[in-house]
């Protein structure tokens, strides 16, 4: 018993924090159904751990970006595998021939828009950095 | 990541699956991949750097503990074991909320069907279902989330619920990335067979699994001794109605109970095996005592009680007790070590066993080795293999001990 209370007090005042928003999505997101079943007395089932889990870094914030980065990956990975179906489906249908997607090229005017998609999308996921920047043009 | 092959498995939608994939090659990746990576650390940096301040090697699990835990390559790796952990059980909930209503109408209609796939000889023979209104489950059962499954095996949310019994099944599929057999039951197949082949003149009448949380590894009992009689029993009642479902799913005539294994409701010598697997880590010491006399006083003379258990600290290296023990201090597993450092053999000398009588067993995994390699080890005694025993990774073999009566 000692091990698990001692793991778990360590971060016992923080985990609650990030957990709950997170159960509290997925909830909303895919509770909807279940509103509709016969039994009033339904509870949804509890998805966060009882006395919180363990933290390994120095400061506990690094373990819960490295969760974050994790989730997101298996958002990313999700995505492909839908992806792969859409494909392997519209082929199936004639829509697509094997290996058409991996050959096709944009035409000039796709690229030229993409490019600039591509500049802007990469502009804001280090946009963090230029307020630095800024700052620093400002003194 | 496994599909689940009965009728109560959750319909779930492409990206579910996608998602459960994921955490299972994540879970794949920790424990091989990482793994290997965190003792090569140990190896080349970590024991060095120990022995430079020490002047000696690690000599227990807890030093290598001391000595890894400020180590990057630990951190990271505990801290995605963790991740991977909690993910397993958050890719389940999602289709398993939404199909709540169905799995308790499949459980339901499963539960009235005369219908047997596996030995069309025996259609006349049911299983059953017996609860026990007002049960007390024991507190190390209630009060904890064990392995980091939120609401454990007897967290219910409404009456007569099983969802926490389907968590579980399908949470072990994601989390075993096909470690566990086709069928979640790889120890129950590999353990009963073997005894099946090592012990041809043993014809049991009447077997128990106790702590059989979903009954997945107690239906080879069955599969390997078609005429015995079947009984699982564990505290979990939401377990066992998802385990009496599952096994009707399956065609298994087997009894569950909601009992403690601590205190049987069964009579002196009723049973000529009694098994548990991955069951008395998550016990305390004293209980763990409890459940070795009743275990000895429920077998027949003559009889088997065998223990599917991970190996014990005594039979492994400081650094292999230590990554065992990874899970007693991180994965709310908090009787996994205390248990791993009793002597396995004591434990049957003090229920009563005599000590000629202990056996003890390291039993390749029939479903990762094939059969071949598997019914070898019938004749060919193996000792326990640090890397590999009791160890969710690739070339898992497991271990077993007990004793005659």
């Amino acid at each position: 018993m000692s091990a698990a209370r001692k793991t778990s007090s360590k971060g016992a005042s923080k985990p609650k924090a990030k957990a709950k928003p997170k159960a509290k999505a997925k909830v909303k997101a895919k509770a909807k159904p279940t509103a509709v079943a016969d039994t009033p007395s339904r509870q949804p089932m509890r998805r966060t751990i009882r006395g919180g889990r363990p933290y390994f870094f120095a400061d506990p914030a690094i373990d819960k970006l490295l969760n974050m980065l994790v989730v997101l990956g298996s958002e990313v990975w999700t995505l492909r595998e839908r992806l792969a179906a859409l494909e392997a489906i519209q082929i199936r249908q004639g829509g697509l021939a094997a290996g058409e997607l991996d050959a096709h090229e944009f035409s000039a005017e796709n690229e030229a828009r993409l490019a600039a998609e591509r500049k802007e999308f990469i502009d804001s996921l280090f946009r963090i950095l230029q307020e630095q920047v800024e700052e620093a043009r400002r003194r | 990541m496994l599909e689940l092959k009965h009728e109560l498995k959750l319909s779930k939608t492409r990206d579910e699956k996608a998602r459960m994939n994921f955490v299972s090659g994540l879970r794949a990746h920790v424990l091989n991949d990482l793994a290997n990576g965190m003792r090569a650390v140990y190896e080349g940096d970590v024991e060095p750097g120990f022995r430079r301040s020490a002047g000696r090697a690690p000599k227990d699990g807890p030093e290598v503990h001391k000595a890894i835990k400020p180590n990057e390559y630990f951190k990271f790796y505990s801290s995605l074991r963790v991740t991977a952990q909690d993910m397993v059980w958050q890719s389940v909930f999602p289709p398993l909320e939404r199909n709540r209503d169905a799995l308790k109408s499949k459980a339901a209609a499963l539960s009235k069907t005369k219908r047997r796939e596996h030995g069309p000889e025996r259609q006349s023979e049911r299983g059953s279902l017996t609860l026990q209104p007002g049960f007390e489950v024991p507190r190390y059962v209630s009060a904890i989330d064990v392995h980091l499954m939120a609401g454990n095996y007897d967290g219910e949310y409404e009456a007569n619920d099983l969802a926490a019994g389907a968590l579980y099944d399908n949470g072990l599929a994601v989390f075993s990335f096909g470690l566990m057999g086709q069928n979640l039951d790889d120890i129950g197949q590999s353990i009963a067979g073997f005894i099946r082949l090592k012990y041809p003149h043993l014809k049991p009448r009447k077997i128990l699994d106790l702590g059989c949380t979903i009954g997945h590894n107690t239906g080879s009992w069955k599969d390997q001794f078609p005429d015995a009689e079947v009984h699982g029993i564990d505290v979990a009642a939401p377990c066992l109605r998802y385990a009496h479902a599952r096994a009707e799913a399956q065609g298994r005539a087997i009894h569950f109970a909601q009992m403690n294994a601590e205190a049987l409701d069964f009579p002196d010598a009723s049973f000529d095996v009694v098994f548990s697997s991955m069951f008395l880590h998550e016990i305390p010491k004293k209980g763990i005592a409890n459940i070795m006399r009743e275990a000895y006083r429920v077998l027949r003379p003559g009889g088997l009680m065998l223990h599917m258990e991970l190996p014990p600290n005594s039979q492994l290296s400081a650094y292999d007790a230590f990554y065992l023990d990874w899970d007693s201090a991180y994965n709310n597993e908090p009787f996994y070590k205390p248990f791993r450092d009793l002597k396995p053999e004591e434990l049957c000398r003090q229920a009563g066993f005599a000590p000629k009588k202990y056996v003890q067993f390291v039993i390749p995994s029939v479903g990762w080795y094939g059969e071949k390699v598997w019914s070898e080890a019938a004749t060919q005694p193996r000792e326990v293999d640090n890397d590999k025993t009791g160890r969710l990774t690739d070339g898992i073999l497991w271990y077993c001990f007990g004793a005659w009566k």
